[in-house]
Formats: structure tokens, C-alpha cells, sequence
């Protein structure tokens, strides 16, 4: 007697037996529908970072105006914001007025920084940017081969970081930030309202 | 006269043999411009495995992206710097995730998706010879019961029409022929 046979003589009453497959089949149909569904609210440029929580690489620039050079060290002990961006990118423009914003609450606040980093860019491209639509007054690292951007992983400008006082990263914002980011983004995290590990970023729109 | 005529001659083979030699160093020249060089080989080895960010869908080898372009400097770089193509590869991923690689890694929650086609066609499968063997013995059954009852209207009202007494009859002939072949084997 071969094994197979009694394997598939599962001796089910026929009615059962089609019952069963038949909670299967539309169990299984409704399951893809769900995942489809899910599927339809993804944003498939929003791309998870796997840096969150983990050690901000560290870098020593040449800084886009003036002579000292931007390093992340410098910047140690604070809750720092590091801001990719771009004189070719559109958002950028729209995000400097919110930037300056920030700069300000900054200033005022003084417990945490912000640094840019310029990157894929012409020194006279960024130059003539910060001349028409301001200069946030932080320093600005010049990354033309935007070897800090890779290190950082980062997809598209304008991309934040925000950094922790003991250099790790805690959060990764995806497009422009935008008016009251501070109060909803930044300022939980420097009060310790959310833990590091559980911030997801809600992505660029 | 024949003194001219050598004299010719000669000048005229060592045409032809600086010629010939000129085509022999010609070749390998020719040749080595066409091996790719060691180092952009695993260039190419390497970005081709990786997804661009930008354009995605495409590897970074194949991307036109400044993005894509500079990660394979980047890569290029680091292959003269002596690092190895899995360091390589490991740097984009602590810094792009799963999302970089083209080909899911063989890990983890990823195993899902390496085994779960495979375990569907097993699946499949095994419901396949499920039901050709239902079907199969349906037919035995028909077949049995055929013999014993005037043909009844459609096959797919046979087994309702078919009194009960019927039924166990049909059951019993099938039950003796197992019988009968289990005894020959």
C-alpha cells in the first residue's frame, strides 16, 4: 500500500471538506484585499531609515561661507537639527522661511543647533540662494560630491536629521519642515516625551 | 640589373615584415582596450546590485541620477581603498536598509519572501492531487453505481437521486475491489 494513498483518503465529510476550503479561499482573497488596501496609504518615496537610533557619522567640511570648517563634533553636547539641502531644490525655498524660523527659536532658546549641509551644489548657486532668500545665520557645509549626503543617507533634499546630545540620530524628517515642526517635532524629543526608537517619520507628502 | 632587381626586392620584404610586426603590436593593443579593467568590473558588480533611490525600480549602475552617479564614485573609491564588496555593499545598507538592496537579503522577516512562493506551489500542489483524486474516485463511484441503476438524468444528479440503498451497495462494490487489490499487491 502506498503512503500517498492513505495520505489524500482524509476521509472528511464532503460537506465539511468543501466548507473548509472554502473559508480558505475567502480568507485568503480577503487577506490580499487588506494588504492591497494597506498598500494604497504607502508612500513609496517615504523610505524608512534604518539610522534612527543609531551613531550620526561624523564629518569635517569645508563650510560654504567663511573660513572655519564645519564639523560635527563642534556641535557635541546639544540637540542638534542637520538640514540637507540644495540651491537646485524647488522645496528648499519654500522650507527657508520655516528654516529661519527655526533659526530664531534657536537663538532665542539656545538649547539646540542647526546646521546645514549644502550639498550637489556650486558655491555660487548656494551663495546667490542665502543672498535672495536669506541667511539663517548658521554655518552651512559645502558637500559638492555629496559624499556627507550618502554617509547620511540621504534620498532627496530637503531632508533633517535631528541629533542628539550624545551624537545619535533621533529622528529623520523627509521633505520640508514646516511652521509649528518645532513645537510638534523637535521640541518632544529635547523634552524626552518621545523615546528615541519609536519616532517614525511621517515623510514627504 | 640583377643587383637593382635583389635590392628592390629586399627593400620591398622589409616593407612587408615592419608591416606585419606593426599588426602583430597592433593586436594586443587592440585587445586590452577591450578588457574591462579589474577594478570597474566589481564597480559594475557591485552598483548593479543596488537600488537607486531616486529612479527606483533601476540599479545604480544603470541610473542617470547625480545620486546614483556619485554612489558609484563612492563605490569606486572604496574598491581602490581595498575595502571588499560585502563592506561595500554593508555601507549602503546601514545607511539605506533593506530598501537598497535589489535583491531581498536572505534574512530574517525576508525569508518570507524567498519560501512563501515555494511553499504556495507545494501547497497548490498538494490541493491539486487532492481534488484530482476526489474527482477520480467520484468518477469510480459513478461508475459502480451506473452499473447497478437505470441511467439517471445528468451526472451531476446522480448522487442525489440515488436512494440510499443504492449508495451503500456502491460503497460495498468499491469496498470489495480495494479489497481484492490490496490482496494482489
Amino acid at each position: 500500500m502506498p503512503v500517498s494513498e492513505s495520505l489524500f483518503c482524509l476521509e472528511l465529510p464532503p460537506t465539511m471538506f468543501k466548507a473548509f476550503w472554502k473559508i480558505v479561499l475567502v480568507g485568503a482573497i480577503a487577506a490580499i484585499l487588506v494588504i492591497f488596501y494597506l498598500g494604497l496609504s504607502n508612500n513609496p518615496r517615504a523610505i524608512p531609515s534604518p539610522l534612527v537610533g543609531k551613531k550620526a557619522q561624523p564629518f569635517d567640511a569645508e563650510p560654504l561661507v567663511g573660513e572655519q570648517r564645519v564639523r560635527l563634533q563642534d556641535y557635541r553636547g546639544q540637540w542638534l537639527v542637520v538640514n540637507f539641502w540644495g540651491s537646485w531644490c524647488v522645496s528648499c525655498v519654500s522650507e527657508h522661511r520655516d528654516l529661519m524660523q527655526l533659526a530664531a527659536i534657536s537663538r532665542q532658546r539656545g538649547d539646540f543647533a542647526i546646521v546645514g549641509v549644502d550639498f550637489r551644489d556650486t558655491r555660487q548657486g548656494a551663495e546667490t540662494f542665502l543672498k535672495r532668500h536669506g541667511n539663517p545665520g548658521y554655518a552651512h557645509a559645502f558637500d559638492p560630491k555629496q559624499k556627507i549626503a550618502i554617509d547620511w543617507g540621504v534620498y532627496g533634499a530637503p531632508e533633517s536629521y535631528i541629533v542628539s546630545p550624545d551624537g545619535k540620530i533621533a529622528h529623520k524628517h523627509t521633505g520640508p519642515i514646516y511652521p509649528g515642526w518645532f513645537e510638534k517635532v523637535l521640541l518632544p524629543i529635547i523634552e524626552g516625551k518621545e523615546s528615541v526608537e519609536t519616532v517614525v517619520d511621517g515623510g514627504a507628502g | 640589373m640583377l643587383k637593382c632587381r635583389l635590392e628592390r626586392e629586399g627593400r620591398g620584404s622589409v616593407v612587408w615584415m615592419v608591416l606585419t610586426l606593426l599588426a602583430l603590436l597592433a593586436l594586443p593593443v587592440e585587445a586590452a582596450e577591450r578588457v574591462e579593467d579589474p577594478t570597474e568590473a566589481r564597480v559594475r558588480e557591485i552598483s548593479s546590485t543596488l537600488r537607486c533611490a531616486v529612479c527606483q525600480n533601476q540599479p545604480i549602475y544603470e541610473s542617470n541620477s547625480d545620486l546614483a552617479k556619485d554612489m558609484v564614485s563612492i563605490i569606486r573609491e572604496k574598491i581602490q581603498s581595498g575595502e571588499s564588496d560585502e563592506a561595500i555593499r554593508a555601507y549602503f545598507h546601514d545607511r539605506y536598509g533593506d530598501y537598497i538592496y535589489l535583491e531581498p537579503t536572505k534574512s530574517g522577516a525576508n525569508l518570507i519572501l524567498w519560501i512563501a512562493p515555494f511553499a504556495g506551489l507545494l501547497l497548490g500542489g498538494f490541493g491539486l492531487v487532492v481534488a484530482i483524486n476526489r474527482w477520480r474516485r467520484g468518477r469510480i463511484d459513478e461508475g459502480v453505481a451506473a452499473t447497478g441503476e437505470e441511467s439517471p438524468a445528468s451526472p451531476s444528479d446522480r448522487r442525489a437521486e440515488r436512494p440510499a440503498s443504492a449508495r451503500d451497495e456502491a460503497m460495498e462494490a468499491r469496498l470489495r475491489k480495494e479489497i481484492e487489490s490490496f490482496e494482489e499487491s
